[in-house]
């Protein structure tokens, strides 16, 4: 049989191109073989790179599908169905390149030579940020895509005032105790899912890493963890302090750390600032000598400056940072927060102390450089879930600080801060701060806009200096423009790789309308979704496997470029991104500026001979190669050959970059931020500035209770949305191979509901029920499950999508994030993250509702694939 | 000669599928047909409740009951202890289907090369460059990457999944990844009553 | 929306029960043409009636290989089936099922034209011809049950009373049948022995398809959920109603009642029939994969549960 003619994919005639994969934001190394007959048909995981290893995703094994998808854009196309919505058939007729970007400019310019701030951008190619800051060029702050709060808002702000790095991941490397709360990482989402969940497994199997998962699904953590503990949801801030509770009163802290790496010492006046001397340089009290110092003072040694206490210095009465927090921490016992969190108190003690045991504080490790470094094998992981409430800046603090009080900050084994790239190989991300802090960095996307009354930004992102863009907020601007003092409202929509319709929360109904309202939408993307049913040009542009691309994109444990070249010619007549905007901006005058603002955001301006010159245009690959010169002085044969430069992170860059530096325990630029912010909005007399959510900026968290808790009392249950690792960050749902894994798992074949409530609810498996939020709808089908929290209806992300041109994602019933709200109270004020999850309530139907009878749905799908009949099952 | 085989580390398995998706794309395996899948099972009871992934594949039985019933000589047992499928002797009569206990055989229809993956009766380059191994109407299975093997590569769902969860290697070799793995964690055959002595064995 | 049995679960990738699938309603309806069809040939050779032996053998000689090929995946491969007999009662069948034709067929022209004389034979061959017809009737009316009982992956078919089933329904049908197609001129004697054949028949019949629930129900989960589909699940109409009752007990009745009257033998012959097509696609249908959910999760070390 060995002389036959190969039939395996990977063996047939052809050979090998080393890429990197965008089946997500992510940037795992890929190998991809395309047969002599110019056919791909393989793609594997690059085992050269230290980050995946050689593994893949299921989704980035089922990139080919996506490349070959018949439903994909193959030419520049215009619509003639004037009339807009889900499923409403566009219409389209085919058009050359000229003409389309002759009437995509002209639609822009006409706006743009009005008012810029009529273009709403909504560009969400997070590998290729030259092309998400494009609106920098025409001098547009508008944002209208998920990035942002549907990932991390309120996660990579906090994460840059404690690690100045957009990112933070347990250290799988040397952790032996692995808290996750309301997280994939590791297990089935974020920081290369594959790579991720490869160290991870490595550490839980050979080094026998404890995990424990709380979180009020049962995910893929929670299966694989040694204890699950259901939470109840918007609660994870609560779970964290009486975490914190327990280290702090039963003495469990790195005091060592907190004295000589943090700010913890630094002592606080009752106006939530520093006592400061008049250079502005803060006290601390020096329990030795029992007087207050300055906190450079020569004479002042780390292990006596106090942490607890209180004092008066200069006739203020202060406290160290630590006590401040000690004292909120008083009412966050596991006994008092059990009542919120549904955790017996029991087991968040038991849970701390074995924390705090497993952090050996005290022990150190000497690194292979020659630094010995506290050793600090425990670690509190969080995101998406847990991340994603109304007092998300608190919250994530929270998260945070239960960390810094075990000393685990960028330690071995510890929390560690992941960048989202470095730029040049020899940066370092970590700035001083005044008074011998780090500088906190909480723009890792780039500043927001200034404030500006009435607000220069449809979504208002001046009224957030430190937070990120959340797109939900465009929608106060488009119901109550007087209110928010709309002076404009966006009329052009410019969309790249941005699925608004599906992806943005709030009213379902309201955005569709506010869609119909643009006087001209222009998409690129590659197939059809819910949005680009909305352009009325689609540009289409060359896929991940016909173009180049050099990114790295907060690889977990690793740095270096990752590289993107064409392995076939674009297989249609499309075009790079680069190609596209470059053309857009030179028609649109403003090539200049577009590249001047490529020059600073991707850092070409550190090196001045890389720099893009004014009037040129570039291609993706002129653009891939100057990010591999600006890395490592590399020339694009030397990436074309590789496929990447990426190697372990130097010990220097990832444990303790901050070295010389003290962390931020409390984060005093957030009063600072608050005041000026309020100043700012007294001075414009801004109407709301009443109502307006300050009290969300913290030094330190507080245990206020949020919004979602408080909703009318017939939302007896909360809702929380989930996706795998199939799912993550992107669609997915369109490719055959990606739905037959997602809808034969059954944690994506209903909605979740625990077996003892549906009971109790006189509800039961298979019901079809109408879920009612105080904001939205959707229909569904229950599937109970022992592995929900008792009073959680958990809703997979792969039961989301709505009808659309793309027939092969299956519509369902609705999407979750039709249940949630977008006003400011459910939004954090600091961070501008809103509420992620919601109160519900359920009504058994007796059937479908008559749009969900077609025999076309999900549900329809899901019931195929149980009922399989013929041979083998087959459909 | 050697023994080949595959150890399931139910630890590591995260459930992602990676491996049958790897799977699909390395084999072209037509729509609905899956040659190695991951089960979830739940047990317990609120809040004490598991949930385990459980890989499952062709176990290659030394003693292949699917290889027993076939009635044309078209399932056989390569040397190695692969056990293999020649689709020219194959009739497409299903014995070997419902010979083997762990449903690991599926019946080819033609419809499923037609539709092609996207269900438009249209097939992809992809997937026209991939179906010329299969005649419609016979028996599939996983054959552990045979030509991956003999070109010194690991199965592609081993090659692939991300958590290490799948060691394949030479059973008669003690020192193999796969046998020190059976031995330290004492690994386990699936359904042994049923006498088929699988070559894929299973560690908690 | 199906909401029958919970622990079902097609093709999707959780753990539980997945149905067999792959012998459908072709093999179902060879098996019972074959079966039908050698039972009244063979029962008919014993009286020695030829119009029986005749349909009989047409029967089974027609519409099994139709059914056969219908279902299979290379038909035109389907000699490829008789090469290992060493191993595969498929084989086996296949060999048996020509043997069955051929030398039934000759014993039919033997016994209708005297073939024998006519070509000047020694008798002895006339009878090798016949006890081979009989030999490779008896293997056809077994082979089918044994093909399924040699499966270890359903418990429902994991029992030697399929291949008695197989048997003894093939006699049954075949004693029916004969009593039907010779209600004219069959002879009083006769008929009066196949009454009381039949009698014994159908009860040991009954005996014995409640022999294989037990057998099920006992030995394996898997065996207990086939049963529960049959006796209470969503299969159970058809099996308690259709394949017992109908096919069984009022076969019974009427035979006993009735005797060899022509209406209460016509329809004693079709009750039983139906019956036991019914049964025939019910042991395919009810059959299930054991589900790792019990027994392998023990083997390899999970915990059981529910």
């Amino acid at each position: 049989m060995s002389n036959q003619e190969p039939t395996q994919n990977s063996l047939k005639p052809g050979k090998w191109i080393n890429s990197t994969c965008k089946m997500c934001l992510h940037s795992c190394s890929t190998r991809v073989h395309v047969t002599d007959d110019g056919v791909i048909n393989k793609i594997e995981g690059n085992p050269t790179n230290p980050s995946n290893a050689g593994k893949l995703c299921p989704k980035g094994n089922a990139g080919i599908l996506r490349h070959y998808d018949p439903q994909r854009f193959k030419q520049p196309m215009r619509r003639t169905n004037p009339e807009k919505g889900p499923g409403i058939d566009p219409k389209w007729v085919p058009i050359s390149w000229e003409e389309a970007f002759d009437i995509t400019v002209r639609e822009i310019k006409k706006s743009l030579d009005e008012d810029p701030r009529k273009i709403l951008p909504s560009l969400e190619d997070f590998q290729k940020m030259h092309i998400w800051f494009w609106p920098l060029a025409i001098g547009n702050h508008n944002f209208y895509q998920s990035g942002g709060t549907m990932c991390g808002g309120a996660y990579h702000p906090l994460n840059g005032y404690i690690h100045s790095a957009f990112g933070a991941v347990n250290d799988a490397k040397y952790c032996n105790f692995w808290l996750s709360n309301g997280a994939g990482d590791g297990f089935s989402s974020h920081l290369h899912a594959a790579a991720q969940s490869h160290w991870v497994a490595k550490a839980r199997i050979e080094r026998g890493m404890k995990v424990v998962a709380v979180e009020p699904r049962m995910s893929i953590a929670a299966a694989k963890a040694e204890e699950w503990v259901p939470i109840r949801p918007a609660t994870d801030r609560h779970f964290a302090m009486s975490m914190s509770h327990v280290l702090v009163y039963e003495k469990l802290c790195d005091y060592e750390f907190l004295r000589k790496d943090t700010n913890a010492p630094y002592l606080v006046g009752p106006d939530q600032f520093f006592v400061r001397d008049e250079n502005r340089q803060i006290y601390v009290w020096d329990r030795k000598d029992n007087r207050a110092k300055l906190w450079n003072d020569p004479t002042l040694k780390s292990e006596n400056m106090a942490l607890e206490g209180e004092y008066v210095v200069n006739g203020v009465k202060c406290r160290p940072a630590f006590q401040v927090y000690k004292d909120i921490l008083k009412d966050a016992s596991p006994e008092a927060m059990e009542q919120l969190t549904t955790i017996p108190a029991a087991t968040v003690r038991r849970i701390a102390r074995e924390f705090a045991k497993e952090a050996r504080i005290g022990e150190t490790i000497t690194l292979p450089d020659g630094r010995t470094v506290p050793f600090r094998p425990a670690a509190y992981n969080y995101y998406r879930g847990a991340q994603g409430h109304k007092s998300g800046m608190m919250t994530n603090h929270a998260f945070q600080l239960t960390n810094m009080l075990i000393g685990n900050i960028d330690h071995p084994g510890g929390r560690c801060g992941v960048t989202i790239t470095d730029g040049c190989v020899d940066n370092n991300h970590c700035l001083p701060g005044e008074c011998g802090q780090m500088l906190g960095a909480p723009h890792q996307l780039g500043h927001m806009p200034p404030f500006s009354w009435p607000p220069n930004e449809y979504h208002l992102a001046g009224f957030f200096p430190v937070g990120v863009n959340g797109p939900h907020l465009n929608m106060l601007s488009y119901l109550e423009p007087e209110k928010y003092g709309s002076t404009f409202k966006p009329d052009v929509l410019v969309n790249c790789h941005s699925n608004p319709v599906w992806s943005i929360q709030g009213p379902r109904d309201k955005w569709l309308q506010f869609l119909r309202e643009m006087r001209f939408i222009v998409c690129v993307d590659v197939i059809p979704t819910e949005m680009t049913d909305f352009a009325d040009v689609v540009l289409p542009s060359s896929d991940y496997l016909e173009t180049y691309n050099s990114v790295m994109i907060e690889p977990p444990y690793t740095e270096g470029i990752c590289f993107r070249q064409p392995i076939t010619p674009p297989l249609y007549d499309t075009k790079s991104e680069e190609e596209i905007f470059f053309e857009i901006s030179e028609r649109l005058g403003v090539l200049d500026q577009y590249n001047e603002v490529i020059n600073l955001i991707l850092g070409f301006n550190q090196k001045p001979h890389l720099m893009l010159e004014p009037g040129k245009k570039y291609s993706d690959r002129d653009i891939a190669e100057r990010v591999g010169l600006l890395w490592n002085d590399k020339p694009i044969e030397w990436y074309m050959e590789h496929g990447h430069s990426s190697t372990e992170r130097r010990l220097d860059k990832w444990y303790r970059p901050w070295d010389g530096m003290r962390l931020l325990f409390y984060i005093e630029d957030l009063p600072f931020q608050r005041e000026q912010l309020r100043r700012q909005f007294e001075e414009a007399k801004v109407p709301f500035r009443h109502e307006w959510p300050f009290d969300d900026y913290q030094p330190l968290p507080t245990n206020v209770i949020d919004p979602i808790h408080k909703e009318a009392k017939e939302y007896n249950l909360y809702a929380i949305t989930f996706k795998d690792i199939q799912l993550n960050f992107g669609e997915s749902l369109s490719i055959p191979w990606i739905k037959d894994i997602t809808y034969r798992d059954p944690v994506h074949t209903g909605l979740l509901l625990n077996r003892a409530t549906a009971k109790k609810l006189g509800l039961t498996d298979g019901d079809i029920v109408l879920v009612e939020s105080p904001y939205g709808r959707l229909y569904g089908r229950l599937a109970t499950t022992e592995a929900m929290h008792h009073e959680t209806l958990g809703v997979s992300n792969a039961l989301s999508r709505t009808k659309s041109e793309n027939r092969s994602a299956l519509m369902a019933g609705g999407h979750y994030n039709d249940l949630l709200p977008y006003d400011m109270r459910n939004t954090d004020g600091a961070t501008g993250q809103p509420e992620t999850s919601c109160r519900v309530k359920l009504t058994k139907l007796d059937d479908w509702p008559d749009f969900l009878k077609g025999g076309s749905t999900v549900y329809d799908y899901i019931d195929s694939i149980k009922n399989a009949k013929g041979k083998g099952g087959l459909q | 000669m050697s023994k080949l085989g595959m150890v399931f580390d139910l630890k590591a398995c995260i459930g992602c599928n990676a491996c049958v998706v790897a799977c699909k794309q390395e084999n072209s395996v037509p729509d609905g047909i899956f040659f190695t899948r991951t089960l979830s099972y739940e047990y317990g009871e609120y809040p004490n409740v598991k949930r385990v992934y459980i890989p499952t594949i062709c176990n290659h039985c030394e003693d292949a009951p699917c290889e027993k019933v076939c009635p044309s000589g078209a399932t056989y047992t390569r040397a190695d202890g692969i056990v293999m499928v020649d689709r020219d002797k194959c009739i497409g009569c299903s014995s070997c289907a419902v010979a083997c206990p762990y449903d690991m055989r599926t019946m080819l229809d033609k419809s499923a090369l037609e539709k092609g993956l996207f269900g438009t009766g249209e097939l992809t380059p992809f997937e026209k460059q991939g179906y010329g191994r299969y005649t419609p109407g016979t028996s599939l299975k996983c054959d552990f990457c045979s030509q991956r093997v003999d070109a010194g590569l690991k199965p592609a769902c081993v090659a692939t999944c991300p958590t290490n969860a799948r060691v394949f290697g030479d059973l008669d070799d003690p020192n193999s990844e796969p046998s020190v793995l059976i031995r330290k964690r004492g690994g386990r055959q699936p359904l042994p009553e049923k006498n088929t002595k699988p070559k894929v064995y299973y560690v908690e | 929306m199906t909401q029958n049995s919970t622990n079902a679960v097609g093709n999707s990738f959780k753990l539980g029960y997945r149905f067999q699938s792959y012998w459908g309603t072709s093999m179902a309806r060879a098996f019972f043409a074959a079966e039908v069809g050698t039972g009244t040939f063979l029962v008919s050779l014993y009286f020695d009636y030829l119009l029986g032996m005749i349909l009989g053998l047409a029967l089974a000689g027609t519409l099994k290989p139709f059914f056969h090929l219908s279902h299979m995946g290379v038909p035109a491969k389907a000699w490829r089936a008789m090469l290992r007999p060493d191993r595969s009662w498929v084989s086996r069948g296949g060999i048996s099922m020509v043997l069955l034709v051929g030398f039934g067929a000759l014993h039919i022209a033997n016994r209708s034209i005297g073939l024998d004389k006519t070509l000047g034979l020694d008798p002895q061959v006339g009878e090798m011809v016949r006890y081979v017809a009989i030999a490779a009737g008896l293997v056809v009316i077994c082979y089918q049950g044994m093909a399924m009982s040699a499966s270890e992956s359903f418990t429902l078919w994991a029992s030697p009373l399929v291949p008695v089933a197989s048997f003894c329904y093939a006699l049954t049908a075949g004693a029916l049948s004969l009593l039907a197609i010779g209600w004219a001129d069959l002879g009083a004697e006769p008929q009066a022995v196949l009454v009381k054949f039949l009698e014994s028949m159908l009860l040991l019949d009954l005996v014995i398809v409640a022999g294989l629930l037990i057998h099920a129900r006992s030995k394996s989960k898997g065996g207990a959920f086939s049963v529960n589909l049959l006796m209470r699940g969503e299969l159970s109409g058809q099996f308690r109603l259709v394949a017992v009752f109908l096919g069984l007990l009022v076969p019974v009745a009427l035979v006993a009642y009735g005797g060899t009257q022509r209406l209460f033998v016509a329809a004693a012959v079709v009750a039983f029939l139906v019956g036991f097509y019914t049964l025939r696609t019910l042991l395919f249908k009810a059959a299930v994969y054991e589900p790792i959910t019990h027994d392998l999760a023990g083997s390899i070390g999970l915990a059981r549960s529910r």
